[in-house]
């Protein structure tokens, strides 16, 4: 029954094939051909050894142009060796993949369509899907804004881990904890500049109720990631303090470059400067209190001492 | 031989027992029983040995398709007035439920299968011409005060074929012929076609449609795994699959309700309303032979179907599964 049901879909596959073969016109030939072609590599890999896996994968790699997603099936491949439901945990990695596919390619038509359902289903359209597959993101214009969210964290960690790289190599010096701070947030927030139109309707999004929970997981591990770039390793009370203070300062400059419309939001770099430069006035000022303040209470101690010796109090009888 | 002589004294007790059945909400009936997926699709076996559920009955499978459409022939005429008056109006809500969950984009090609009076398709014409109206509306409101340059640009864009077309295949003819009288009536006059066909061998090529939807109406084709598979053949790729079907009640206190509710009152509003008890009878009992969630969303992820999730309506009265061809 079960090899009744994979011949037929088999035959169905290469039906399929066959009719993108002959409608050279389809948008994403690519894209539907090589699914396809995996779909069919998988069938005849269950039958086959695994020595022939690897040779099957490697000559459709040497066909296709795109090879993010053949990445992750060879390595599926070689994590997943169970034969039983291996083709369908390769399609279950695989739906979450076409869905940041679909959702990558709606981004193109957030400037045309807003934050909304009607650019997920252009984006749909531009893979080469049928607009109905929006009906997979349950949390609509939700979905597309968090993936954009976690696209542009990673992009963040990317660059950060570069900068690393070359401090730890000696090609750069290492910045100071101001500087490092202003670039990594300026280079964040410069994300959101093509979007800039319809941001405040990316972040009243955010700010829904059942949103809130992954926007701020989001928004904690970028500054958490932040942080540790630029070198952070405390244990104590300090970890929550530099967390705190790095979100506020985030939140307060993406909120006035929204409203910035200086050239190349000058302005809000300005802003950012400014703020950190508060900040670490803050941090001085406060060492300087502590200190002032123990100096302060051992003085006043010494008059209390004073003040007894001076009444008799402090005589032993 | 003897086997044909239980099936005739089968009939017989059936008769005597003057069972009607209904359907509350079934908007047609697709030819067909639906054996248990422990049945294997065994090409040696000729049809007529095999045989399957017509209501609590067993009939052969050749035999099941014909009864099932003389149901839908008797009760085509009043089949609008039982659905109203066996689930108190609440299907309208179901198939309501059915759209909001779809949420159709304009321009999109609905299939609905089992389509019968056409519930579905006009519900669905009504969905996307609002959703236009509205975004014209929006478009129109942003620009406040349009020059004649603007208004002119957008001519060309009105004359884009984006309108949505719903076809509506059945199986019978009587109620295809009810469907086109509610269209007339009602007004609508384009993007809507009427389609005489098979449920397990659609009449259309593949990757046509972008939603393919059948309500109430696959617990009465003979293999369910077939229908299935003429979906998936069908739908273009990203295209959904959503089924809207009796199931199985959860709550234990409820499910006593809703089955005291089938057996005994409905078979009567059925003799009374249309004067069928039979029909109405077989209905109800082909409704606690249909699989119930779990094993309906497992054979629809046999078929090839991805991101099969399901939804359950009145406490699970009514089950609206939803899948996609990836």
């Amino acid at each position: 029954m079960a090899a009744l049901l994979r011949g037929l879909r088999a035959g169905r596959l290469l039906r399929g094939l066959s009719s993108v073969v002959a409608a050279p016109t389809s948008t994403t030939p690519q894209c539907r051909s090589l699914r396809r072609g995996f779909h069919c590599a998988a069938l005849r890999l269950q039958d086959e050894s695994k020595s022939d896996k690897h040779s099957a994968s490697s000559s459709y790699s040497s066909s296709s142009s795109s090879s993010t997603t053949h990445d992750d099936y060879t390595s599926q491949q070689d994590s997943d060796p169970s034969s039983g439901d291996q083709e369908q945990d390769e399609d279950y990695e695989t739906e979450e993949q076409l869905q940041a596919r679909i959702l990558t390619a709606a981004l193109e038509f957030v400037p045309l369509h807003g934050w909304s359902m009607e650019a997920i289903s252009a984006g749909a359209e531009a893979v080469g899907l049928s607009s109905a597959s929006t009906g997979m993101f349950t949390n609509g214009a939700g979905d597309l804004v968090l993936h954009f969210i976690s696209q542009c964290n990673s992009k963040l960690t990317e660059i950060l881990a570069e900068q690393h790289n070359e401090v730890q190599l000696g090609q750069a010096e290492p910045k100071k904890t101001a500087d490092f701070l202003r670039d990594a947030v300026e280079t964040r927030l410069r994300m959101y500049i093509p979007y800039m139109e319809s941001w405040p309707q990316a972040m009243s999004i955010l700010l829904l109720p059942h949103n809130i929970p992954d926007s701020l997981k989001h928004l904690s591990t970028m500054v958490d990631d932040i942080w540790y770039y630029a070198g952070d390793r405390s244990t104590d009370m300090n970890w929550y303090t530099k967390r705190a203070v790095l979100t506020g300062l985030y939140n307060a400059t993406e909120l006035v470059m929204l409203q910035d419309s200086s050239p190349d939001f000058h302005d809000t770099w300005t802003f950012l400067d400014n703020r950190i430069q508060d900040v670490t006035n803050m941090a001085v000022t406060a060492k300087q209190m502590q200190s002032t303040g123990q100096a302060v209470a051992q003085g006043l101690l010494g008059a209390a001492v004073t003040l007894k010796n001076l009444t008799g109090l402090n005589q032993r009888r | 031989m003897a086997a044909s002589v239980r099936l005739l004294v089968r009939r017989l007790v059936r008769l005597s027992h003057k069972s009607v059945t209904s359907s509350a909400a079934t908007v047609s009936c697709r030819p067909g029983c639906c054996l248990g997926p422990s049945s294997s699709r065994c090409f040696s076996d000729a049809a007529e040995d095999r045989s399957t559920h017509f209501g609590f009955e067993t009939v052969p499978e050749a035999e099941k398709a014909k009864r099932v459409y003389k149901v839908f022939e008797n009760v085509a005429q009043k089949y609008d007035v039982m659905n109203d008056a066996m689930s108190l109006g609440v299907h309208r809500l179901w198939k309501d439920m059915l759209l909001h969950v779809m949420h159709p984009q304009p321009g999109a090609r609905l299939l609905d299968v089992a389509g019968g009076t056409g519930d579905i398709s006009f519900r669905f014409l009504d969905y996307v011409s609002y959703q236009q109206e509205r975004r014209k509306r929006r478009a129109a409101g942003s620009s406040q005060t349009p020059s004649w340059q603007d208004i002119s640009d957008k001519y060309p864009t009105d004359d884009r074929p984006q309108e949505s077309r719903a076809v509506v295949c059945d199986i019978n003819k009587e109620m295809l012929k009810m469907g086109k009288q509610r269209a007339d009536s009602m007004g609508i006059t384009s993007g809507l076609s009427w389609v005489v066909g098979d449920a397990e061998e659609l009449p259309f090529d593949d990757d046509q449609f972008d939603i393919y939807t059948i309500a109430f109406g696959i617990r009465n084709v003979t293999h369910i795994d077939q229908t299935l598979q003429e979906a998936l053949r069908v739908l273009k790729p990203g295209g959904r699959f959503m089924c809207l079907e009796f199931s199985k009640v959860t709550n234990p206190v409820l499910a006593k309700l809703y089955d005291a509710y089938s057996f005994q009152v409905i078979p009567v509003l059925g003799e009374v309303i249309a004067g069928d008890w039979k029909s109405y009878q077989y209905l109800v009992e082909s409704i606690r032979k249909f699989p119930d969630q779990e094993e309906f969303k497992g054979m629809i992820e046999d078929a090839g179907f991805f991101c099969v999730r399901y939804f359950n309506f009145t406490g699970g009265v009514v089950a609206l599964h939803s899948g996609f061809k990836l």
